[in-house]
């Protein structure tokens, strides 16, 4: 194991395009990066039965979640060479339109960093115990399921 | 023994967090039996248990004051 502490990933509410424009440009002097690569999941409209999505309300079991995205950066850094890895993910409620979700890597050439943020995607959906509760315009409510 | 269940998710609204008290149980299987019987709507639900953060993928002993979670399908991002 190495030294990295154990991160906090959670927001509350909708993760701000603000804040993802000054997570990019803080890396503007990490000059031994070539390659960015950025997931960002946003919440989508569905219509359920006649029914749309207002947004979703997320939970999770944050301390388990914590420690399996530990692992899973640990995982990550050994297999690409990374320069640096960031993830975010919304608690709590988040409107259709909003992102709910932004994954980060950046590493000197382009694919280590494709790469990893896709696998870091992939990971997180299967693995974190995060629960989304689809929240309709008319107030009813389903659980999603990941595929 | 004394275990501590906590639920989350669709879960969460079947099953209150609370201490249970059940003496004749020692695997996270036998604990299983015993909550489906509790909660029938546990029964028609996918889920898994942790128990005090580990992820149990097979019949686990129990012993007095572990966590349990109950978990269904993750549904992040």
């Amino acid at each position: 194991m190495s030294d990295r502490k154990i991160k906090n990933i959670f927001v509350s509410g909708k993760i701000d395009p603000a804040f993802i424009a000054e997570s990019i440009s803080k890396h503007s002097t990490k000059t031994a990066i070539g390659g960015h690569s950025i997931f960002m999941g946003q919440v989508r409209r569905d219509e359920i039965d006649g029914k749309f999505v207002a947004g979703i309300d997320y939970t999770a079991y944050e301390e388990l979640a914590l420690e399996k995205m530990h692992q899973i950066r640990e995982d990550i850094f050994e297999k690409y060479p990374l320069s640096c890895l960031h993830v975010h993910h919304s608690l709590g409620t988040v409107l259709a339109g909003n992102i709910c979700l932004f994954v980060f890597t950046s590493s000197a050439h382009r694919k280590p960093a494709i790469e990893a943020c896709e696998e870091l995607v992939e990971r997180l959906k299967a693995e974190l115990p995060i629960w989304g509760k689809e929240i309709f315009e008319d107030n009813s409510h389903q659980w999603k399921e990941n595929s | 023994m004394e275990l501590e269940i906590i639920s989350f998710g669709k879960i969460a609204e079947v099953i209150n967090n609370q201490r249970i008290d059940v003496s004749g149980l020692s695997t996270t299987d036998e604990l299983k039996a015993y909550l489906e019987k509790s909660f029938p709507l546990l029964s028609e639900m996918k889920y898994k248990l942790a128990v005090n953060k580990n992820i149990i993928q097979e019949n686990h002993d129990l012993k007095n004051n572990d966590i349990i979670a109950i978990m269904p399908p993750f549904s992040g991002g």
